[in-house]
This record gives C-alpha cells, structure tokens and sequence, in this order.
C-alpha cells in the first residue's frame, strides 16, 4: 500500500481523472439500477406487500391476473385464511375532471391482503361503496372523501384511505369490494372475480385453471420481463465497460513505469510486492470512486422529482458496489501479470 | 573479507547462426574495501557482467562465487531476497521511484527489508557525506543529475549490503560531478569496508579504482590490482 497512496498522492490529477471516470460509470450505474427497481416495484409493489406466493387464474388469460375472470362455479372456494378471492379491473378512475388510469383490485371483507396493506391515511373500507386508493394517487390530488368513479361502473364510490406501496403493472391501485367487481370490470354477477392469492402454494385440478408463482405472475405482466432484462443488459454492459476501462487505464499507468518497477525487481523487490501494491491501488481507486458515485447516486436521491420511478434499495446498492470494486480486480489481472514478468536486466546497460 | 567472484564464466545468447558469446571465460575478483572498474566500449559485455554479479541472470557455464560459495544457482524468490540483503544497484537511469521523496525512497527499503538496514545515525552519517540531507523532503523530479545520483547512492547503502554494483554511475555527469561520484564510490568502499563494483566506459573513473579490468569483445583483462 506503501507506493499505491505515494503514487496516488503524488500524481493527483492522473489518478483523479481515472477516478473520476470509474465514478461516473458507478453514478449511472446506481441510477440504472434505482430505476429498474423503481419500475419493476410499479409492477410488482402491491403483490410483494401481499407477501403472497402464488396465485390461481384462468388458462386464458394467459398469466394475466387483470385479465382473468372467473364463474362462480370455477372460483374455488378458499381452504385456507392465507387465501383470498380477488377481482381485478384495470379502468380509469374519474374525480371530476381529474382522470387517472389504475388497477381496481376487489376483496372479500377481513382478507389476508387487506391485513397486509399498510395504510398511510385515513381508514380501510367499510362497504361496497368505498375505496382505498395507493398513495401515489394521493400525491396526484385525489383526497379523502372525495366522490370518484371507477371503470365501467355507474357507482360513486367515496375515497376513505390511501395504502402504502399499492402499485400493480404500473398502475396505482384502488382497493375496493369484490361485489363491485362485477360492474366495475363490466360483467355481470355470473362472474366472480379474476382468481386468488395465496401465501403458500395453490393447486388446481380444473382444466380450465392454471397456477402461477409470484415470479413466474410478474413475468407475464405486460412489458415487465422486457424492461427488466433491458436494464439488466445496459447494466452488465456498464460493468463490462468499466472491467476494460479500468484494465486500459492500469495498463498504461503500468506500462508508464515498467522500467521503474525492473529498476526495484533489479534491487530486489519482490515482485509480490510489487503486485500486491497493484492490488492496493486498484481497491483504493475502486472503492473511493464507487463510495463517491454511492454518495452521489444518494444525493440525486434525495433530489429527485417524486414522479421519478427510482427506488435506491441500500442491499442492491452495496451489492452493486462490491461488484464494482471486483470487476476493477478483474481489470488489474492484465497489469498485475506484466509486473510478474518484468525482466529486470532489462534496465541494466545498453 | 566480502569477495564476489567469476571464475570461468561464459554467457552465450541464442543458437546457430544468431549465437553470440557475451562472455568468454571470464575470471575476475572484487574485495571489501575496493573499488573495481569494470572498462569498456558499448557492446563489450559490461552488463551482462554485472548482471551475472548481481544474480539477475545466469551464466552459460562458469561459477559465481560469493565468499567462496556458489551464488549462481539462486533464482527467484531467494534470488530477490540475497540481493535485496547483500547486493545494492545504482542505476544509470530511472533509479529512483519517482512518486516518492528522497525520505521516502528509504522508507521503501524499510517496507521490504526489516532487518539489517543501517542504524539511523550511522545513516544520518551518510546523508552529511553525500550532501543530501537537505533534500530530503524533494522528489527525484526536483533534484540535478548529480544530486539524483548521490540520492541513489545513499539508497543503495542505506540496504547496508556488502556489495555495490554500479551501472554507469557517471553516464549523465559533468565532469566535476564525475570526480566528485568518483571520489564517494572510493570513500565507500574504504570506509564502509564494501566491495564497489562500477562497470563504465568512462575513463575519467580510472584513478580512483584500485583495481581495473578491461572487457573487449567478452574477454576480460587485469589492468591494474
């Protein structure tokens, strides 16, 4: 470590300039990532807060738990109370002239989910005539006891409470009864609504039916696997792309003292010495370019506009960041290998 | 008495008609308490003699005595480790780490050598000797020719090694700077009781050395002992 903070210490602006790259790289890399989390959590919020594990639905919806609809006589009756009956209808929601798309999800009174919501104002529903709206709503204007209308139903149904994390395929959820399902996806009372969430494992012998796990319900969600393996992509490129800069960058400070490092080879220091000092420099850059991309990347957190889909999750975050330090390792292999082979007659006469 | 010696060395590179004998039968002694001179033209063997003395790489055939024991068959680790105890280069160029100050380049030789280096007054001996005690706090970028040399001098020493070997130590010296290097390499030698040996084509050298060979074509000659 001895020579690596010398070096860095000494020659400022060329190492602050490689750090300032590895530092960018690591700034949008966060930010990728809080935005694939923040989208991904548009789709899934509400269902992970459910802390369900799967969920049964009709074959022809095919996946699609919004699209599901199922008879009276298919819904089967739910064995156990980690299971609920839930209707879901994605329509628009009217206060007035404020209009906004969302996800109509309808549940028996004292479900599993509605002990699993946690509410950020007022109270859960009482009735068939109330709704709980996701908070996401409430920063959009809608307010407590305000009058609205849901999808294709002639009811007024009066806003009583706004839940947290209540977010389902990117739209904001409203929590309502499951008897107003029916009119609110506009089918009539033959239907009973679109399956059931469990949180265990469901089974069916119907035909007719199929069951989904929990990821296996995200990935059919229109555009989700898409966006994430999008994301995923850009972000492994970043990765790679930071590997080669790091290692580029290494290789020319390398090869800028080659003849120095055969000079101390001649003197008899080891090259482990030589290559462990690498080592050092390469975690020090890493780790103070990738700490101040973090800082950064959590500073832009905090002003960000709240529209901004960007959720900083601290495990990815440090997870993304040793990642980071590894991939700089894996760029220093090339140098590290040039100073075990350097030949120190090479600096000896001429 | 340290002693380094060569007896019967001979260094060939390649094979066929790319074969070349850098050295050719090649006996020669250097003791504690001389300067040697090794003389010269470019391409004569000089450094593949030194190289060969300071263990940094083998000869074809032939034996390199330190003390009277076979010092040839070191290679690698324990290679490193006898040079970096016995054995102290000075450099005709890029010898001092450049990111470090004077101060610092010593500190190097603590980080990697634990044991052995030379007590701080008899050091603080030394840098009074070499005139470099000011320069300290400066960086090789900051310092002369003759003053960059001096520095790599009193690193060499500070290891406390019983030999130092010296690639053309003069090379980017004037002349008074030469008589003054020249002068230091002696004093070493006889007060600090070690084996200085300079390979150079530098003619100037020649009067303070106590004993001088001559290597033409591979082949070496006592001049003077």
């Amino acid at each position: 470590m001895f020579l690596a903070l010398h070096e860095v210490k000494k020659e400022k602006l060329r190492y602050g300039l490689v750090m300032g790259v590895i530092l960018l790289i690591a700034y949008l890399i966060f930010i990728l990532s809080a935005l694939a989390q923040g989208l991904a959590s548009q789709n899934t919020a509400a269902v992970n807060s459910w802390q369900s594990q799967s969920v049964l639905l009709s074959k022809d919806a095919n996946g699609n738990l919004a699209q599901s609809m199922l008879t009276k006589e298919e819904m089967p009756k739910v064995s156990s109370t980690k299971q609920d009956q839930v209707g879901l209808a994605q329509g628009i929601l009217k206060a007035g002239d404020a209009r906004q798309s969302a996800t109509f999800i309808g549940l028996a009174n004292n479900s599993q989910i509605q002990k699993q919501t946690k509410l950020v104002q007022g109270r859960w529903l009482q009735n068939d005539t109330e709704l709980v709206l996701s908070d996401q709503l409430k920063q959009q204007g809608f307010k407590l006891n305000q009058k609205v209308t849901m999808g294709l139903s002639n009811q007024t149904f009066t806003v009583v409470g706004f839940a947290k994390n209540a977010l389902y395929n990117m739209s904001p959820v409203a929590y309502g009864s499951l008897n107003a399902w029916p009119a609110v996806k506009g089918v009539n009372s033959e239907f009973a609504g679109s399956g059931i969430v469990s949180q265990g494992k469901l089974r069916t012998d119907n035909d007719n039916l199929q069951v989904l796990s929990k990821k296996e319900l995200f990935n059919k969600m229109p555009g989700y696997a898409a966006q994430n393996q999008t994301f995923l992509f850009m972000i492994a490129f970043l990765i790679v792309i930071s590997i080669v800069i790091v290692a580029i960058f290494l290789y020319i400070l390398t090869m800028q003292k080659l003849e120095n490092l055969a000079v101390l080879r001649a003197q008899g220091i080891p090259s482990s010495y030589l290559i462990q000092n690498t080592l050092s420099q390469t975690v020090l850059i890493m780790v103070v370019s990738v700490g101040l991309g973090t800082l950064l990347s959590a500073l832009t957190g905090l002003v960000i506009p709240k529209a901004v889909p960007m959720s900083f999750d601290p495990v990815l975050m440090t997870g993304t960041a040793v990642v980071l330090v590894l991939t700089g390792i894996i760029g220093a292999v090339i140098p590290m290998r040039i100073i075990a082979k350097i030949d120190p007659v090479s600096v000896i006469g001429g | 008495m340290q002693r380094l010696e060569l007896k019967n060395v001979n260094k060939v590179f390649g094979s066929g008609t790319n074969r070349v004998q850098a050295l050719s039968q090649v006996n020669f002694e250097a003791k504690a308490g001389e300067l040697t001179l090794i003389l010269g033209p470019s391409g004569s063997g000089k450094s593949t003699l030194l190289t060969i003395l300071g263990g940094l790489q083998q000869p074809t055939s032939g034996e390199v005595l330190i003390n009277g024991n076979r010092f040839d068959g070191k290679r690698g680790k324990a290679a490193d480790d006898f040079r970096l105890k016995h054995i102290g280069f000075v450099l005709q160029s890029y010898s001092l780490v450049p990111y470090l100050t004077v101060a610092e380049q010593f500190q190097l030789v603590d980080k990697v050598k634990k044991a052995g280096n030379l007590p701080p007054k008899q050091f603080d001996n030394d840098l009074n000797r070499l005139g470099i005690t000011s320069l300290l706090d400066k960086y090789p970028g900051e310092l002369s020719g003759g003053q960059s040399q001096r520095v790599a001098i009193a690193r060499a020493l500070y290891a406390n090694p019983d030999f130092i070997l010296a690639d053309e130590p003069t090379a980017a010296l004037d002349s008074a700077r030469v008589q003054e290097v020249g002068r230091l390499l002696k004093d070493i030698a006889e007060k600090e009781e070690k084996a200085v040996v300079v390979v150079t084509h530098d003619l100037r050298l020649k009067e303070e050395a106590d004993r001088i060979y001559q290597l033409v074509d591979g082949k070496i000659s006592l001049e003077k002992s």
